[in-house]
């Protein structure tokens, strides 16, 4: 039908084609697992770029927990990113000496790995559960706010190096050691390795989440996040639920924290500090709130528009302005984010094809104009979506 | 700063730093509270309006007119307009809107991202400092201390436009539109006051008086960049512990913060930075709506 046969055409066609001759999920999931291991393949740059996508994804899922889901929105999870950050570096740096008298040289940096993992997710619980206990009991611009005082705490706290324990402003330094398995030896903190370790956390975790979105336990978040007034009168106790909620939003948060501190080799202040909390929320409002993958595509166009505006000498160093604009534009006219404006986009190009198929080149072309002209009418005007109908 | 336990090393200069500090925090944290008070908008880019402030009156004595009153109302009159426009070309259209508040701060949040890239581009990454102006470029001794005349000049400043908004709020026909407002707008909406134009015409004041501190405050710091993330973090703190929307709490939080920032290293090592969020976290526990009410109580 389409003259054109481009590469996106035949992706769609191709996927079209596989769920009517039966392809389930687990194929799907196959084909996507090939296309991470050949990713790996790729240029070392791209490879850490894909790393740090998958991080930062993590990051804005977790977050996307309390924001998408709860409607609370946390201006300070930068804290339980540096948490878990910290976590890990300090387990590193005070367990690795005695690491390998205990379990042997060759596996000792895998072991003290996830030592320092489990470290770091249970110094994230131990800040989260006390300070999102105290946090729920506020709503609105008054949670964001304490949010946003409770991670400058911690950040100032940082900075201030208690006991030597993180090292003031320098941050705590994280080397990954060699790993030998029946013989082989691995480079924990060498790229490729890496990329596979961190998706090797990050897809499990993603499935994580996503269990617990659609287990009744998510169900009544959204509950609450539509009417916490009618959660309230069906018996449901709204504030453990956003307690509970903010644990195991901050729990998710402190993992990419975790993998965080050993691709940047250093657990730095900076990612305790409120402009690394402004990162989830910029992923997850460009990525779309409403959907359960928003802040993964949000997070895939951060870091590759980011990328991509690298490229260009000029722009380089003003990338941030992009993302400001993109987040003003997404919120007064998009309010689905990329994703649903992904999905909008499809099904506009759909009725213009049928449009097409109806009349030809003319009558498309009058649609487009006609269906752009109303989108445009409508900016600036009332709510729309999902989230508009809660008063 | 030396730690020191006894509190016979707070002297008199210290109180003056601190209050200082805190007048000049006053002049964003009111502006922010005026906003929130009548709009119910948190507004994140507050901090980067009173940087704009500041590089505008730099630009102005630096390279245009060598007068520094002049600057000053250059800056907080071009920050004021830049607040106009993006009131009514942003944050207007999501006044109806459900959840409409988290909305607004993420769109003044992308306004904070804008205008740090827009001032990096127009000014560059490199601080500016720029001078008192002649008339007030003297010392002042008092018990034994000397203070420069600017320093207390911005107290005063400070404490003027306090005493001069209460009066407007509270003696003029505009303020009693405003406290109308705050309180119901629905209801001053139907007795015909014109809501949009009074919200604009308050988010002019809010960033007018954003930009009038920055350029106020320019001849005592450096201007950077990285100067309205700092501040606006100061300036929430303020609004939280003097309750959001109350111009009186602006003003006690203000100079609280400051003697704070002033003060409490010699207590604690790091208590200029720590203090004031443990006081914002007991605060929005124990008392949300700050330790003073509404606007104009």
């Amino acid at each position: 039908m389409s003259t054109r046969d481009g590469i996106a055409d035949r992706i769609g066609t191709f996927g079209h084609e596989a769920v009517r001759n039966g392809w389930t999920t687990e194929r799907f999931a196959v084909l996507g697992l090939i296309g991470l291991v050949l990713l790996a393949f790729g240029p070392s740059f791209q490879v850490y770029l894909f790393t740090e996508f998958m991080i930062v994804a993590l990051f804005a899922l977790a977050f996307n927990l309390l924001y998408g889901y709860t409607g609370l929105l946390s201006f300070g999870h930068a804290m339980f990113f540096a948490g878990g950050s910290y976590g890990m570096a300090m387990v590193l740096r005070d367990v690795t000496p005695y690491a390998a008298e205990v379990v042997g040289s060759g596996i000792a940096p895998l072991v003290t790995f996830g030592l320092g993992a489990v470290g770091g997710v249970v110094l994230v619980l131990l800040i989260a559960v006390p300070v999102g206990w105290l946090s729920v009991r506020l709503e609105e611009i008054y949670f964001a706010l304490i949010t946003l005082a409770f991670g400058m705490l911690v950040y100032s706290i940082i900075i201030q190096n208690p006991g030597g324990l993180t090292n003031g402003t320098d941050g705590v330094i994280v080397t990954l050691g060699i790993t030998e398995v029946a013989g082989a030896e691995f480079r924990l903190g060498e790229r490729r390795t890496y990329y596979f370790l961190t998706a090797a956390v990050v897809l499990p975790s993603i499935y994580a989440i996503w269990r617990v979105v659609t287990s009744p336990f998510g169900t009544v978040c959204k509950a609450i996040r539509e009417s916490p007034d009618r959660a309230a009168a069906l018996g449901i106790d709204v504030t453990y639920h956003r307690w509970m909620t903010f644990v195991v939003s901050a729990a998710f948060v402190g993992v990419a924290g975790v993998l965080m501190a050993g691709l940047a080799n250093v657990a730095s202040p900076y990612h305790a500090h409120w402009t690394t909390s402004a990162i989830p929320v910029v992923a997850t409002v460009i990525g779309g709130a409403t959907f359960f993958a928003g802040p993964i595509v949000g997070a895939f166009v951060f870091l590759y528009v980011r990328w991509g505006i690298s490229r260009f000498p000029a722009l380089e160093a003003h990338w941030e302005l992009f993302f400001g604009l993109m987040l003003i534009g997404v919120v007064l006219y998009f309010k689905q984010g990329a994703a649903g404006g992904l999905l909008m986009l499809r099904g506009w190009l759909f009725e213009v094809r049928a449009a097409y198929d109806r009349g030809g080149t003319d009558a498309a072309l009058t649609y487009a104009k006609e269906s752009t002209s109303t989108r445009l009418g409508r900016i600036g005007g009332s709510s729309d979506g999902k989230r508009g109908d809660r008063e | 700063m030396e730690p020191s336990t006894t509190l016979a090393f707070v002297g008199l200069a210290d109180v003056v730093i601190g209050l200082s500090l805190g007048s000049r925090l006053f002049l964003i944290a009111v502006g922010l509270s005026l906003i929130f008070g009548v709009l119910g908008v948190l507004n994140f880019a507050h901090g980067a309006f009173y940087m704009i402030g500041a590089y505008v009156a730099l630009t102005v004595t630096n390279q245009l007119i060598d007068n520094f009153w002049i600057a000053v109302v250059a800056g907080a009159l071009a920050v004021g307009l830049i607040g106009v426009l993006i009131e009514v070309g942003t944050i207007r259209p999501l006044y109806e809107r459900a959840e409409g508040e988290l909305d607004q701060l993420i769109v003044t949040f992308g306004f904070v991202l804008v205008i740090h890239e827009a001032v990096r581009f127009v000014w560059g990454s490199q601080p500016y400092s720029m001078d008192a102006p002649a008339s007030l470029a003297f010392s002042v001794s008092i018990a034994g201390s000397t203070f420069s005349a600017y320093r207390l000049f911005v107290i005063g400043a400070a404490f003027v436009v306090m005493a001069g908004l209460w009066l407007f709020v509270t003696k003029t026909y505009f303020g009693s539109l405003v406290r109308g407002t705050s309180s119901d707008r629905e209801m001053a909406s139907m007795l015909g006051v014109d809501v949009p134009r009074l919200y604009t015409a308050v988010f002019f004041l809010g960033s007018f008086l954003a930009g009038l501190g920055g350029a106020l405050s320019a001849p005592l710091q450096s201007t950077s960049p990285a100067l309205g993330d700092q501040v606006i973090i100061d300036a929430f703190i303020i609004v939280v512990i003097g309750g959001l929307g109350s111009m009186f709490g602006a003003f006690v939080g203000a100079m609280l913060v400051g003697l704070m920032q002033a003060i409490g290293p010699q207590f604690i090592a790091a208590g200029h930075i720590a203090i004031p969020f443990v006081a914002m976290v007991i605060v929005l526990l124990l008392r949300p709506e700050g330790l003073f009410g509404g606007i104009g109580e």
